[in-house]
């Protein structure tokens, strides 16, 4: 069977660009989730508050490029709204994070004015694209991927820096990193607001994509930042943090094409649409599962092979 | 220097589990000294060398290390004076990090971390020249992820790391605990060495009597909270384990109990 006949050229091509705008929600997951330990819900009020505030400044006249700037920015407050509670206040770290998103909720109706707003018609960061000629869609994955190429480029050096290492042991040591004289406490409000941030821009340029920013968009976010996470881990183990950060953007597009594929073809299989969430569930859920079921499986072998 | 004054430490206090960890314990080192630190189970080793660090805030007393009062500085505050090697080998590492990245961390111990590159060409340097001579080939290994080295091998790299950045006070919690003889025997003579080549005012919590006695220049037993016995050079030479135990009986009119004490 030929993959081009499971999924269409608009499907494939739309896959991609969700695939690379979830791929900065992957990147800000792995943030939290791996190098913090912090399982960080946060991101599911702050993606909307990224689009929300990207809309807003586009239609109120600001250049889309700084209009994702200030959506970062609104995403990185969030952010250290939920490491107050969570580092301050020693709120438990993912009841933090779902005070912060319940909040985002309110925040975000009040930043748009109304439950949701249009973009069509406005410039945005595919604007150029489009100028010179694209169709819109190949215009709005090159652009989106540019963005995350910047990023992820932008990212392989900080963690590849003093500082960066030192984010990447706050979550597995924070007891030896205080131990080498880093502030631990520090190091989880940089990394919640950075991860927020790149999850806000996912968001603003969710809405300049689609044309809209809505407040609702946000469900579910965080899984599949998760989903971007664990299939890029399963795909590509390595090491090195370019590759493990380039994972995470890859893991997201294999999860949108795969979605894709399953859109298209759900007639066949007996599936409905209203399905998918379960079946992205049991992706996630089998994909954090599958360590602990392979070290078990390990240690029955090594008692069988003690016992003959 | 370490100075240690009237230090008491009483974890969950005015509860029915509260404990009186150390009790007044006052102690003076020299720069540059050695000091080993015995005592059984809950004679307050552990809570001496966590108030020393940072990690375990004392209820009375106060700390000095060199002429800083340094008693309610946080640890990451008072890890430029002191270098630190856990009794968990998993402890004083970041398993997913590979040995150099390990490495660079220590190496800006007490200092700013900036975003300039962590691993650079004479940074690697470095680490392959202080590797080598620990013998296990390590040098050679450097994007090895640390968590694939046996708990040995990881504490020998973790007293490396110790020596990196400079520091005033070496502080090493029965780090050779957890190790198997042969590693544990390889480890303090290395231990020996660093704190010789580096001059450290060091403290060693040990459970064994035997290495108390063998290493450094002085010995101390705690317990109960308190300094019992206090042996230096060069009359501690001279002593075996038999004279430390009578001379403890003597001192507290009491037996020592801990058999691992005894036999380790």
């Amino acid at each position: 069977m030929n993959f081009l006949n499971l999924i269409n050229a608009y499907a494939f091509w739309g896959a991609i660009e969700l695939g690379l705008i979830f791929g900065l929600v992957g990147l800000g997951v792995f943030l939290t989730f791996r190098a913090l330990d912090f399982p960080d819900l946060t991101v599911d009020g702050g993606f909307p508050l990224g689009a929300g505030v990207a809309a807003v400044l586009i239609l109120g006249g600001w250049n889309p490029w700084l209009a994702c700037l200030a959506a970062v920015g609104a995403g990185a407050l969030a952010g250290l709204a939920t490491g107050i509670l969570a580092i301050r206040f020693g709120v438990l770290h993912i009841l933090a994070s779902i005070l912060t998103m319940i909040a985002l909720f309110s925040i975000n109706i009040r930043v748009m004015g109304a439950p949701n707003l249009s973009l069509l018609g406005q410039e945005t960061i595919v604007t150029p694209f489009t100028q010179m000629g694209l169709s819109g869609l190949y215009a709005r994955p090159l652009a989106v991927g540019l963005v995350v190429l910047l990023v992820t480029g932008l990212l392989t050096l900080l963690f590849a820096s003093d500082f960066g290492l030192a984010l990447r042991a706050t979550g597995v040591n924070a007891r030896m990193l205080r131990a080498q004289g880093a502030d631990s406490r520090a190091y989880t409000y940089f990394g919640l607001a950075l991860s927020n941030g790149l999850v806000a821009l996912a968001g603003a340029l969710f809405a300049q994509t689609s044309g809209f920013a809505d407040v609702t968009s946000g469900a579910g976010t965080i899984v599949f930042g998760l989903a971007a996470v664990v299939l890029g881990e399963t795909f590509f183990r390595s090491g090195r943090i370019w590759v493990m950060l380039a994972a995470c953007v890859i893991g997201s597009i294999i999860y949108r094409l795969a979605l894709a594929v399953a859109m298209q073809n759900l007639g066949s299989v007996g599936l409905q649409a209203s399905d998918l969430n379960l079946i992205t569930a049991l992706i996630v859920a089998a994909a954090l599962i599958a360590p602990k079921i392979r070290a078990e499986m390990r240690q029955r072998a090594a008692r069988k092979g003690a016992a003959s | 220097m370490i100075r240690v004054e009237n230090l008491h430490v009483v974890f969950n206090p005015g509860s029915a589990i509260e404990n009186r960890a150390l009790r007044g314990l006052s102690l003076t080192i020299p720069k540059g000294a050695f000091v080993t630190v015995i005592g059984s189970n809950g004679a307050g080793k552990s809570t001496l060398l966590g108030a020393l660090s940072g990690e375990v805030t004392p209820t009375q007393g106060r700390i000095g290390i060199e002429d800083q009062d340094v008693t309610f500085q946080p640890v990451h505050k008072r890890a430029k004076l002191a270098a630190r090697v856990f009794q968990d080998p998993l402890a004083g590492t970041c398993a997913p990090l590979t040995i150099e990245e390990n490495m660079a961390l220590a190496l800006k111990r007490g200092e700013g971390r900036g975003f300039g590159r962590a691993l650079r060409e004479e940074r690697r340097a470095l680490f392959r020249e202080r590797l080598k001579p620990l013998g296990l080939g390590l040098e050679n290994r450097l994007s090895d992820r640390i968590g694939l080295l046996s708990g040995g091998q990881r504490q020998a790299v973790s007293l490396v790391m110790a020596t990196l950045a400079p520091s005033r006070i070496l502080l090493l919690d029965e780090h050779t605990a957890a190790l198997d003889p042969r590693m544990a025997k390889f480890v303090l003579e290395l231990t020996r060495e660093v704190v010789a080549q580096y001059g450290l005012t060091t403290l060693m919590v040990t459970h064994s009597m035997a290495d108390a006695l063998a290493h450094g220049s002085r010995t101390i037993m705690l317990h109960q909270g308190q300094i019992a016995l206090d042996v230096a050079d060069p009359e501690r030479q001279s002593m075996t384990i038999g004279d430390l135990l009578e001379m403890f009986s003597k001192v507290r009119g009491e037996e020592i109990k801990d058999d691992k004490l005894l036999l380790s």
